[in-house]
């Protein structure tokens, strides 16, 4: 009696789940290596779509900010220089937060976690939050390597100020969305990496997009959806642009979330 | 209050039923032996429990919760094979995100306090994947302990060890039920050590649970019996099956499970001209129970 006296059930609140939770996944993340590969990776990018504006190939970029954002919304590209600017960070985002979220399946740091008190929604938000904020960061350093490839190139940086950190603010925003549409994948494939980094990666190249678009015609219904929304926020933006990024990276994050957070609790963990 | 009380619990793994209609009742304070064959549901049962699995049908209780009411869930503490650590990390840092995930308030007063439960206080700069897996497994117990748990559950813990492993996490474990108001529920093949330790046994066989008790209700079906070896084993035999009437050779010995002293059975013997070269009076094992009562299920 005397034991069943001193027992005392009250769990820590959403807050303080969700604090030890983003705890432990950004001590993690600062503490991979692979972390800081990816931030590399992305610095190292502007460098080499640069290089594919000299030789024979030479006008793919008339302006050093086409490196961070496409002059105009254009879901089919006529040429790599429309096709690759930050966008690209949204794809070893991808790949990024496959390897993350794999070790934690791998390590059993999954099984230690859900025999606790956690709740499989702390899961996905901690998840979501660590990858955008990872994804941000690599846009941080792709910022940072686009205008030190354009400086090396002689590329021009005339540019209307306004649109081009609409542009900026868009693709941040959207990190958020495709952090938590990468969180759900690799949620269903778990252990499964591999599928989960294989998926990460046509997704975020835009291939449905493009080929909708090829199909279909440029139209702004595909701003509806994540790659849509990315190639939106483009030298043209504006402030309507940057609320678009906005509701559609937020809309998918909720509902990636919710369906994470259902098929987390209806399946097996381990 | 039970800490755990299940009901028809099932859980199939597409054809394979591996859980079938177990009922089970740990009582609040018992260390709970939980046996079972490889294969016969233990682990799974155990996960599902835990939260890891997703039960078919039935119903989970802990402490007269809901299995996955989280106020309850705050107060377990699971070792399930191995510990959930990232191997690249020492034992220490391992041990503070498990701190920080539990939203512990002192964690590193916790976590010294719980590395010192599991002698592993001095091996915490030990990188994870460095330790051996003595040492892995009482790192799972610490992780099981921090945040005060008022429910352990452990899978196989003592699985895989040396003797002195088993030495020192049979030690750990005993230390654990003095120092920490908590039930246990503990799985292993290795009878012997779970004997010394057990306040209450439940045996699960191809995923039903068939037979629950006490130790005192062990002790009851576990009788004494007298053990004898002589030269001429065979004529011994033919002489104790006139007289007794429970006789079983096991075990190179000559067992005499009817309620009678040793000196007796060597007297009659004597009387015949056997000459006993060895007699000792023992008590079935729980891993003899165990076996026995396996062959009647089959």
């Amino acid at each position: 009696m005397d034991k069943e006296k001193t027992l005392d059930f009250k769990s820590p609140s959403f807050f303080q789940r969700l604090k030890g939770m983003l705890g432990v996944d950004f001590y993690r993340l600062f503490h991979t290596p692979m972390f800081y590969i990816f931030l590399g990776i992305a610095a190292i990018i502007p460098a080499l779509v640069s290089m594919g504006n000299t030789g024979e190939t030479a006008g793919l970029f008339t302006n050093a900010w086409q490196i961070i954002a496409s002059d105009s919304p254009l879901y089919v590209v006529n040429n790599i220089g429309q096709y690759a600017n930050m966008n690209m960070v949204f794809i070893f985002g991808g790949i990024m937060i496959s390897i993350f979220i794999g070790h934690d399946y791998k390590s059993g740091y999954v099984k230690q976690l859900f025999t606790t008190h956690a709740k499989k929604q702390d899961y996905m938000m901690s998840k979501t939050t660590v990858g955008a904020f990872s994804m941000i960061c690599m846009c941080g350093t792709y910022l940072i390597g686009g205008v030190l490839s354009a400086l090396f190139t002689g590329l021009p940086f005339t540019v209307n100020a306004g649109s081009l950190i609409c542009a900026l603010l868009g693709k941040l925003i959207m990190s958020l969305g495709w952090a938590s549409l990468y969180t759900f994948i690799n949620v269903i494939f778990r252990r499964k990496f591999g599928i989960s980094i294989a998926l990460c990666f046509v997704l975020g190249t835009g291939i449905p997009v493009i080929g909708a678009a090829a199909l279909f015609g440029n139209s702004p219904v595909l701003n509806i959806f994540l790659y849509g929304s990315s190639v939106n926020a483009c030298l043209s933006a504006n402030f309507v642009t940057v609320i678009i990024c906005l509701a559609v990276s937020t809309a998918w994050a909720v509902i990636y979330n919710l369906l994470g957070s259902w098929i987390l609790s209806k399946r097996d963990v381990y | 209050m039970n800490a755990i009380e299940i009901k028809n619990l099932t859980k199939t793994f597409g054809q394979k039923i591996a859980v079938d209609g177990l009922n089970m009742t740990v009582p609040v304070g018992a260390i709970y032996g939980f046996i079972g064959e490889n294969g016969s549901g233990k682990s799974t049962t155990e996960k599902l429990i835990c939260g890891l699995l997703v039960p078919d049908g039935g119903e989970i209780k802990l402490f007269g919760r809901d299995y996955t009411d989280q106020d309850v869930r705050a107060k377990i503490g699971v070792l399930i094979e191995q510990p959930g650590c990232f191997p690249n990390m020492s034992v220490w840092n391992n041990m503070m995100l498990q701190a920080t995930n539990l939203s512990i308030k002192n964690p590193e007063e916790e976590v010294r306090k719980v590395l010192k439960i599991v002698r592993m206080e001095g091996s915490a700069s030990n990188k994870f994947k460095n330790c051996s897996l003595g040492m892995k497994q009482r790192i799972g117990i610490a992780f099981a302990l921090l945040g005060e748990p008022a429910l352990l559950i452990l899978d196989e813990p003592i699985n895989g060890l040396d003797a002195d492993g088993m030495r020192i996490m049979r030690e750990v474990l005993v230390d654990i039920t003095k120092n920490y108001n908590c039930t246990v529920l503990i799985s292993s093949h290795i009878l012997g050590e779970l004997e010394k330790i057990a306040s209450h046994y439940g045996i699960i066989r191809d995923g039903e649970m068939i037979k629950q008790m006490t130790a005192e209700e062990l002790d009851k079906n576990c009788p004494t019996y007298v053990a004898l070896k002589s030269k001429n084993m065979a004529q011994t035999k033919m002489l104790l099956e006139k007289k007794y009437s429970r006789i079983k050779e096991e075990n190179e010995y000559l067992r005499v499970y009817d309620d009678v002293k040793a000196e007796e059975i060597v007297n009659y013997l004597y009387k015949n001209n056997i000459f006993v070269t060895e007699i000792k009076t023992d008590k079935i094992s729980l891993e003899e129970y165990y076996i026995d009562l396996m062959k009647e299920a089959k």
